[in-house]
């Protein structure tokens, strides 16, 4: 229980401060921000339940004020602005990458690689632009060709949680609670 | 500071530690009811991690152990009014944003209400002549004042019994002698885990532990300059290649 | 921690911070309901004139927290512009703008301890599914006492790469990072453990 609250609550706050490191600009040029990445990885590395509670108690420091989004937006006006869809589909997308890399048989960083596939962007687009579209009062495919600029940094978010999760776990072996 | 719990003290019988299937601890029987105890060992010789035993953070993987009676890594309850643990890292032990609430936190744990144990952090601030810490982030404090921090939560709990685990580590000399001081007047029974000879002169007992046994075990004049020799031999003599196995 | 509450002080500070969410949710649901430019325009008007009695750095402080709303904006723009329908985009976006507005203005009037309360008691019911609101109140504590720590700790991990490396460490130091963070939580649930644990 304590190592639960623990890893759950300072996972959180890694979220948190990754949105505080200066945005990371890949040499093509495509903008990515860490925070997003902190997500996937606290579904691969936390495992589904754990990650996604690690979330949800991130988003709930934003919603009662706390500037920890990247660019140090916070407060409840985030949500009720046209990403919000993307903000509820966070914890679930940790979860679906949690319980990939649980399930999955793979070794472990195509597993998370694969988490991060289907949990950071399928599953969160189709939070992201249903949301996108009811905001700004779009249809689903005008939505969807507002958010593309952001799929190849997004692809690029799912390698490196792949890479990441797989160095991490070949640093610790016996350790990764995603994986036991 | 209220009474300390009486304590009888801790006993182990035939204790082992395995760690991933490495021995860590061998054999160890011993009787700790002295008001002042070092122990002594360097780096991997198993006194974290007896530390640890003695906290009831691990369990033996052989032997029994129990403070008062008690098993400590089975009735935490228990151990609350009995057994307290300096860290050696305060940023590894302070849990709260404030000040306040970090004091509180070990009242509030020990049954008492949120109302009661805050107005019990403020009068301890106040009677310590820091009442304007009240408020204050714990991450803008100094480190010895971090330390002051945690050891003052573990007292509000009263327990007769603190594990300390190298508690001069990362302070500076006038922290260090505010600490000394500090320790010294304690009713508490202080058991201190370090690698440090120096620090453990005015011990009443000193268990040198050595590969996960004890290798002595007597008054400091016995044990200290023993351990000063072995540590100058070693240092001499060994150029530290061998890997751990 | 530095939160968004502001530091002047309104008459919509002393107002209960639950009776003020509440306010919030009508007042978006009702938002969603309007659909005439007009309606949505006097909606933003009224949301405005709530910043009034807080003066001028009050309301800089409140435009500051709309500004990542432009690109948004400019979307719009150019997108209704594109398919000449001014009404339909000046509804859109004047009914974002209001609610994004009206949220923001709860978070600028309501401290950080008054929202954690209205959160443990909506949180009350979690309890018979095994969420305390006790555990609830400590996760966020936590959290917000490990802000400054990981800060710090990201800090000198950049730093120790860039003392042996020319380049800058990007997205490998999510890697240490991460390692860190997992092993600073083993140490916190010992210290947890070692004072009473979450029970």
């Amino acid at each position: 229980m304590e190592r639960s609250l623990s890893h759950i609550a300072l996972f959180a706050a890694l979220i948190a401060v990754l949105g505080f490191v200066p945005q990371i600009t890949l040499a093509t040029g495509v903008p990515i921000t860490a925070q997003s990445l902190g997500i996937m990885l606290c579904g691969t590395v936390l495992g589904a339940k754990r990650g996604a509670l690690a979330v949800l108690l991130f988003l709930l420091l934003v919603a009662i004020g706390l500037p920890l989004l990247s660019g140090g937006r916070g407060g409840l006006g985030v949500f009720a602005s046209p990403t919000v869809g993307f903000l509820i589909g966070f914890p679930i997308a940790a979860f679906v990458a949690g319980l990939i890399v649980e399930r999955s048989r793979a070794p472990i960083g195509l597993a998370a690689g694969l988490g991060a596939f289907v949990g950071g962007v399928l599953t969160l687009y189709a939070f992201g632009i249903p949301g996108m579209a009811l905001m700004l009062d779009k249809t689903l495919p005008e939505a969807a060709l507002l958010i593309t600029p952001y799929l190849p940094g997004d692809l690029i978010k799912v390698a490196l949680t792949g890479l990441i999760t797989h160095s991490l776990a070949r640093m610790r072996p016996d350790f990764l609670p995603s994986r036991r | 500071m209220s009474a300390p719990f009486p304590s009888t003290g801790f006993r182990l019988t035939n204790v082992s530690v395995q760690l991933g299937g490495k021995p860590v601890l061998s054999d160890l029987t011993l009787s700790l009811s002295e008001p002042r105890i070092g122990i002594l060992g360097r780096n991997g010789s198993g006194k974290t991690t007896l530390l640890r035993l003695l906290a009831g953070l691990i369990s033996p993987t052989q032997g029994t152990l129990t403070l008062d009676g008690i098993d400590p890594a089975r009735d935490r309850k228990a151990m609350l009014s009995r057994l307290g643990i300096l860290f050696q890292n305060p940023d590894h032990q302070i849990l709260f944003p404030t000040v306040e609430e970090e004091l509180a936190f070990g009242l509030r744990q020990q049954g008492q209400t949120d109302t009661a144990a805050r107005a019990a952090a403020r009068a301890v601030l106040a009677n310590e002549g820091r009442a304007h810490w009240a408020t204050a982030s714990t991450a803008t404090l100094s480190q010895g004042q971090r330390h002051w921090l945690c050891l003052q939560a573990v007292l509000m709990m009263a327990p007769a019994t603190i594990l300390l685990d190298e508690p001069f580590a990362g302070l500076d000399l006038p922290a260090q002698s505010r600490l000394t001081r500090r320790l010294a007047a304690l009713p508490q029974r202080l058991i201190t885990v370090t690698h440090d000879p120096a620090s453990l002169s005015g011990a009443d007992r000193i268990l040198w532990l050595d590969d996960g046994r004890i290798l002595q075990d007597g008054p400091p004049d016995a044990v200290l300059p023993a351990f000063t020799a072995a540590m100058d031999s070693i240092a001499r003599d060994d150029h530290d290649t061998a890997l751990p196995t | 921690m530095l939160a968004l509450t502001s530091p002047v002080q309104t008459p919509f500070h002393r107002l209960p911070a639950g009776g003020k969410l509440a306010a919030l949710a009508v007042f978006t649901f009702l938002l969603f309901q309007l659909d005439s430019p007009t309606a949505l325009a006097l909606a933003l008007v009224a949301i405005a004139a709530l910043h009034l009695p807080g003066g001028w750095p009050f309301a800089a402080h409140a435009l500051c927290l709309l500004r990542p709303l432009w690109p948004f904006a400019l979307v719009l723009v150019l997108w209704h512009l594109w398919t000449q329908d001014a009404r339909g985009g000046a509804i859109v976006l004047l009914r974002l703008t209001a609610a994004v507005a009206a949220a923001n203005l709860v978070t600028m009037t309501t401290r950080l301890s008054d929202m954690i309360t209205v959160i443990e008691r909506l949180a009350a019911p979690l309890a018979r599914l095994g969420l305390p609101p006790r555990t609830l109140a400590l996760a966020i504590a936590l959290t917000i006492r490990f802000l400054p720590v990981l800060s710090d700790r990201l800090t000198r991990i950049a730093e120790a790469w860039r003392a042996r490396s020319p380049r800058r460490p990007g997205w490998r130091i999510l890697t240490p990072a991460t390692l860190a963070t997992l092993d600073d939580a083993d140490q916190v649930a010992e210290a947890l453990r070692a004072r009473g644990g979450t029970g």
